[in-house]
């Protein structure tokens, strides 16, 4: 069963992933990393009952026949409750109760810091979900570690004593947002001697645990190491934790998706500490348009906000502006691409 | 020579009575040690969302030989990529010849398995209590049962050992 090192394409990064599924799937999906030359240009493996296996990379989306071939209508592999179910066990560790809480946010983390999305029915109790059952689709998605080129761009969002200004990262989903958070997170952390930053503590509330891909108290990703984490903590109750415990310079937070993480971080920006956080949206204007950010971007809460795109693939810098003066710090014909292969 | 073959029947098949009888008086025992493992099961899964890997782990050491190389092979296989429901299962296989439980015993600890780390934790709960509880009831009568029976198997040995003697000579 087992080809590591033998099938084209197939290494331990493969395989660690291959191992969630159930041997069916598992084998289809074997057979096409094989011929996409492994998990390199992988986004999403996406299982939905009764529907075509399919992979999206970066560009294409396939649907999946039997062979693990790109699927034509009459071979394609059609996922079944079994398959859902195996995965969820396999991604469980045979466990469905202990990933309640998980379940009820709709994903899981896997070691790797590989996110599932999960969808299915709700059992909703007093008007809060309490968990979902007959789950209908797993959407996985594959972290890839990247290398980011932050020298071009690091230095304007820092001041000029090479403290962080703070700074809001916004892009549409899939465009890098939380890829770019942790390189910027590790870079502060560790430190950057080209542009003579020193590394300063920095403190992360991962409530969604994608920053660092916790899986049982161990990062998946490498955060730098001045970095504290507070793993699967709400950001409002984590901001407070992390600034009177643990005397952070910056602390960063992914997602900013409520009128509660607002707040929370209006009063961060309030309490001497730094602020690094991430939102959906696919520009400014759009951004504002949610009453809670309009408020917080009104306010000058953030200094520095930096529009990412998928134009030129994930990880596309579309522009920084100046929070405080509305103007662009980066130069509209300087589209780049700031990702880079590890 | 005659007479110490003669014991030697009546010495075998008291052994056989006796190791029978020991079989008996340790079914009573088992279940009672699966009664406690499940309540620990229980309250690893209920109040501490252990996941199963980690709370077989914990379980092999809180218990006893012969339930220690069950939960043992029951961690392995699961950390190994096996789903609970076939673990569980083939421990059983593997295992149950180092027991003295019976089939109706096992039937009830199999049925465990179908849905073990498959629900919610209330519906985990509900599916312990329940197989403790009728484990319990089949414990009590094996509790009942064990002392007369123990004690018919060990005197049968001897007394079977000695009339074969007798119709020998």
């Amino acid at each position: 069963m087992n080809v590591k090192g033998v099938t084209p394409g197939i290494g331990f990064r493969e395989e660690k992933i291959i191992r969630w599924f159930g041997e069916r799937v598992g084998t289809v999906l074997r057979k096409s990393f094989s011929w996409m030359g492994g998990l390199n240009e992988v986004e999403e493996i996406r299982l939905r009952i009764n529907q075509p296996l399919l992979i999206r990379t970066g560009k294409n989306e396939y649907f999946l026949s039997s062979s693990g071939q790109k699927g034509l209508q009459e071979n394609l592999y059609i996922v079944k409750r079994d398959d859902l179910i195996e995965a969820l066990e396999r991604m469980t560790n045979s466990s469905l109760y202990a990933a309640e809480e998980e379940l009820r946010n709709g994903f899981l983390t896997l070691p790797g810091g590989h996110r599932v999305g999960i969808t299915g029915e709700t059992l909703v109790e007093h008007g809060t979900i309490r968990t979902l059952r007959n789950i209908s689709a797993l959407n996985i998605r594959i972290a890839n570690e990247q290398n980011t080129s932050l020298i071009s761009f690091l230095p304007l969002l820092l001041d000029r004593q090479k403290r962080l200004y703070h700074t809001l990262l916004v892009s549409p989903p899939r465009a890098g947002k939380t890829t770019l958070l942790r390189q910027l997170v590790k870079s502060l952390s560790d430190g950057v001697a080209e542009i003579s930053l020193a590394g300063q503590t920095v403190g992360v509330v991962d409530e969604r645990s994608e920053i660092a891909g916790m899986w049982q108290g161990i990062p998946s990703f490498d955060l730098g190491c001045r970095t504290d984490i507070l793993d699967r903590c709400p950001k409002a109750q984590g901001i407070s934790m992390l600034i009177r415990s643990m005397s952070p310079s910056v602390i960063a937070v992914d997602e900013l998706g409520s009128p509660d993480d607002a707040s929370a971080i209006r009063d961060a920006v309030r309490c001497g500490v730094r602020i690094l956080a991430t939102a959906h949206a696919e520009s400014v204007s759009e951004l504002t348009q949610r009453a809670y950010m309009k408020d917080l971007i009104r306010d000058n809460n953030f200094e520095r906000i930096v529009i990412l795109s998928r134009s030129k693939g994930p990880g596309t810098l579309e522009s920084i502006h100046d929070g405080n003066t509305g103007s662009d710090l980066w130069p509209s014909n300087n589209k780049i691409n700031i990702r880079t292969k590890a | 020579m005659l007479i110490a073959g003669y014991l030697g029947l009546i010495i075998g098949f008291g052994c056989l009575g006796l190791l029978k009888a020991r079989q008996i008086k340790r079914r009573p025992l088992e279940i009672r040690e699966m009664i406690n493992a499940l309540a620990l099961l229980d309250t690893e899964i209920f109040w501490g969302s252990t996941p199963l890997p980690e709370a077989f782990a914990f379980l092999k050491e809180r218990v006893d030989f012969p339930w220690k190389n069950f939960f043992s092979e029951l961690e392995t296989r699961l950390r190994d990529g096996a789903n609970a429901a076939s673990a569980w299962e083939s421990a059983i296989y593997s295992q149950r010849k180092k027991f003295s439980l019976l089939e109706d015993d096992w039937r009830i600890i199999s049925s465990l398995g179908k849905g073990l780390g498959r629900s919610d934790r209330n519906e985990q709960h509900k599916q312990l209590e329940l197989v403790q509880k009728h484990l319990n009831s089949v414990a009590e009568r094996a509790r009942d049962n064990a002392e007369s029976k123990a004690k018919m198997w060990s005197y049968l040995g001897f007394l079977s050992g000695m009339a074969i003697v007798i119709f020998i000579m």
